[in-house]
């Protein structure tokens, strides 16, 4: 009984080491020259300077790939936010002619892979002069976002007790106040995971980001470290700099909510 | 109930329907529309009628992409499913687990373009690490370059994949088989059974309903891959590793084969579609009466 739980323990122990071993490679690496980088790959560094990162997030770009990032992913996040919760609303609890349809579309957008839309949001994107700007990321990230976002929080508000939007009717509030007053703060949990899932697909998002945005001060992380990467293509030491810099504050920040963050991410994925 | 004012309700519903029109449904209809024209992107498209569709059919590099996006599949399965199940399985037994959970969920919540930054200078020829370790465990002759070489590029990219997503389906599994009713596993253990039998027998068995969806999450999402395989091979070497996305991307915005493309991303979602169907048909039939 004991051996076993031994053994279980070292199997799963030795598989983590796998799991985070490259990642602590290209942490170490980030203090390694770049002699000492190509002549021994796996040996630790001698010394600790920080200066590499100084130089990759301004002269690289990476503070301002993060900044593009942040924006980009808290517009988005807030849109689906406000719009697939007051739509929610509405969808679940208010009996409307086109009611049922709009339910259909939407889920229909929880079907649709991105494959089967973005050329021609690419050629809409174009006509109406949209890429190149903020706005070729926020609003498909948005849009995107907005299927499942009502499918969750419209699930959340079925499963309350209908009682409690009609005690709120009797007392005289219209719609829009049960909306504010009533519905926004109980549905709290809906709108965790919901921001969680919108906000981490936003952060990491690459096809769009390719191919929406061109201009060097607006490209997020992903394409921003893409083309870090090819510009300092034999500056090895830079590379793990900038790379240990976009990893180790998502690294710090899952830690620290990790219950959420992963709750988030498969609710996302399977309910999607 | 009714609501208090139609304008009201217009006001709640009208923004997430228009955004949504605006840059998901119309742009999806487009596609469809466009998938039966010719068009470069310049000049007026001309009606091609399934001229694309049957040119995608005879396409050999196209036809080729179902192949390696096939292996893709099947190997995830295995190095992300498969491997999950085993990882919840194991952990899920053990009391200090947490650490576990935590550490092998980490590569799935970053971003899969810097993973594959990552794992290209790891693959890397000159000062990547795994040929660096294969030479210092006297196995020299198993270099390779990883990712140039037609026999290894599609194995390796399968290979990080599983690195991602196996904690992904870890965490799955680990959820399900928690919600578990322990007077079942309970029972089972007083009448003797084995740890691995429960878990073979009773616990696995339990839980198929989150598997079944667990695989369906492995092969739409490997039909949709493109992140992984756009940065550590772009389709090559010699279209080894290109996939239905990377090869899409290619026509329309490298070649400017805007009807060409339309169609075979209608073709992809098709096949990813009917999936999603027949998955939720077959659901339904064998739903089973005990949620979980």
């Amino acid at each position: 009984m004991k051996i076993r739980r031994w053994a279980l323990h070292l199997v799963v122990t030795a598989y983590s080491i796998f799991a985070l071993a490259p990642l602590f490679w290209m942490f170490y690496s980030s203090f390694k020259t770049n002699a000492q980088i190509s002549q021994s790959p796996l040996s630790l560094p001698t010394s600790f300077h920080f200066g590499v990162f100084a130089q990759a997030w301004r002269i690289g770009g990476i503070g301002k790939y993060a900044m593009n990032s942040i924006i980009a992913t808290a517009a988005s996040t807030a849109i689906v936010l406000t719009t697939a919760s007051m739509a929610g609303f509405a969808l679940s609890r208010l009996k409307f002619a086109g009611s049922k349809s709009i339910i259909v579309l939407f889920t229909l957008g929880l079907l649709l892979p991105v494959q089967s839309y973005f050329i021609m949001q690419n050629q809409e994107f174009e006509l109406f002069n949209l890429k190149d700007t903020r706005w070729a990321l926020i609003i498909p990230y948005a849009s995107m976002g907005i299927p499942l976002a009502i499918w969750l929080i419209k699930t959340y508000i079925d499963s309350l007790p209908k009682e409690l939007f009609e005690a709120a009717r009797i007392d005289g509030s219209t719609d829009m106040q049960t909306y504010r007053f009533l519905m926004f703060p109980i549905i709290r949990p809906a709108l965790v995971t919901v921001g969680i899932f919108s906000a981490l697909s936003a952060w990491n998002e690459f096809l769009l980001a390719l191919l929406y945005v061109q201009d060097e001060s607006l490209k997020t992380i992903p394409t921003g470290l893409l083309s870090f990467s090819s510009k300092y293509v034999t500056d090895y030491q830079m590379l793990f700099a900038a790379l240990t810099m976009v990893t180790v504050p998502m690294i710090a920040l899952y830690v620290a909510f990790n219950r959420q963050i992963v709750a988030g991410l498969t609710q996302g994925a399977v309910k999607g | 109930m009714k609501p208090t004012s139609r304008l009201g309700v217009f006001i709640l519903v009208a923004p997430a329907v228009l955004l949504y029109s605006f840059a998901v449904l119309l742009p999806f209809i487009g596609t469809i529309v466009l998938s039966f024209m010719r068009w470069d992107g310049f000049d007026s498209p001309t009606f091609a009628g399934i001229a694309n569709y049957t040119r995608a059919f005879a396409d050999a590099i196209f036809r080729s992409t179902f192949i390696h996006v096939g292996i893709y599949i099947v190997a995830t399965l295995f190095l992300e499913v498969l491997l999950g199940l085993l990882l919840a399985g194991f952990t899920s037994s053990l009391k200090h687990s947490s650490f576990y959970r935590i550490a092998l969920f980490i590569p799935v919540m970053l971003p899969m373009v810097v993973i594959a930054v990552l794992w290209r200078a790891i693959f890397n020829s000159d000062y990547g690490i795994l040929n660096a370790i294969l030479s210092s465990f006297g196995l020299a002759s198993w270099q390779h370059i990883w990712l140039g070489d037609t026999k290894t590029a599609l194995l390796s990219i399968c290979f990080v994949s599983g690195w991602v997503f196996s904690g992904f389906y870890m965490a799955i599994f680990t959820a399900a088989l928690n919600r578990l009713p322990s007077d079942v596993i309970e029972s089972a253990r007083l009448d003797g059974s084995g740890e691995m039998n429960i878990f073979t027998k009773i616990k696995v068995p339990m839980i198929r309903q989150v598997t079944s969806i667990a695989i369906l999450i492995c092969i739409t999402g490997g039909l949709q891959g493109f992140d992984l395989f756009y940065v550590l091979t772009d389709g090559g070497p010699y279209h080894t590793t290109e996939v239905p996305t990377t090869f899409m991307v290619k026509s329309v915005f490298r070649d400017g084969e805007f009807g060409y493309g339309s169609a075979l991303a209608i073709i992809v979602s098709l096949i990813g579609l009917s999936m999603a169907l027949i998955f939720n048909i077959w659901q339904k039939r064998t739903r089973v009466d005990v949620e979980y």
